[in-house]
């Protein structure tokens, strides 16, 4: 279940995207699909806090908490990173400022942490990346949009050459 | 105001399939912790929103007219 409504997450906040990026922040179908997304990311949340919860209490919810994770747990025991895994150089060309820093920021740390690592942890990394980069997307085509006299750069390279 | 309708019959389907896919959510959380159970309150609600986004999506798809027609119909 937590599968289908990470997936739901992403779809759903793509679709959200998707639908503003041609109507507009404003329009009332922009503001239910972000309504949308923002109730799966609520469900999405309350169920991994009770698959927590659950499994630290009483076992008189304990099948739920099995229900919860067994699509989403590894079969095999979950490898640990050794250290000279746990190192990251950035591949030539990436800015400082990819998300792919901060994804394997989190990621090392979440793996250095007693807790280890799962595959569900590292999914729910990745998609906090995605969602962040969304928004920071939508923030920076508003802005351009509103004021491209502040980014001639993209505007040169987005106007097409007259033909002779 | 006019708008970019372009892509909205894809939008219109995933958007559908979505809802598909996301509709047995609060039965599974009613059978498993019960009907006022605040999770599976929160999944009807999760859901309602996205039959909501659905109907008006489909019904926008609807009433929008394809730019392409109106190319079309300019030759």
């Amino acid at each position: 279940m937590i599968r289908t409504l990470s997936e739901a997450r992403s779809r759903a906040t793509e679709l959200a995207v998707s639908v503003g990026s041609r109507l507009g922040a404003d329009h009332q179908l922009t503001q239910l699909a972000n309504t949308a997304a923002a109730n799966i990311e609520n469900t999405l949340r309350e169920v991994r806090n009770a698959a927590v919860d659950k499994q630290e209490s009483a076992p008189g919810l304990a099948d739920l908490h099995g229900a919860l994770q067994t699509e989403t747990q590894p079969l095999a025991p979950t490898p640990v990173l050794t250290p000279a895994v746990i190192a990251f150089e950035a591949p030539a060309g990436l800015e400082p400022e990819h998300w792919l820093h901060a994804f394997v920021d989190q990621l090392l740390a979440q793996a250095r942490d007693p807790g280890g690592i799962t595959f569900e942890s590292a999914e729910r990394l990745l998609q906090q990346r995605k969602d962040e980069f969304l928004r920071d997307f939508l923030t920076a085509r508003r802005m351009y949009r509103t004021y491209p006299h502040l980014f001639p750069e993209i505007a040169d390279d987005t106007r097409q050459p007259t033909s002779s | 105001m006019n708008f970019d309708t372009r892509g909205f019959s894809q939008l219109t389907r995933r958007a559908t399939d979505l809802m598909a896919e996301t509709a047995d959510v609060p039965n599974v959380l009613r059978i498993r912790l019960g009907e006022q159970h605040e999770l599976t309150r929160a999944a009807r609600e999760m859901v309602a929103s996205i039959e909501t986004f659905v109907r008006e999506l489909r019904s926008f798809d609807a009433f929008a007219e394809p730019v392409e027609s109106d190319i079309y119909q300019d030759l």
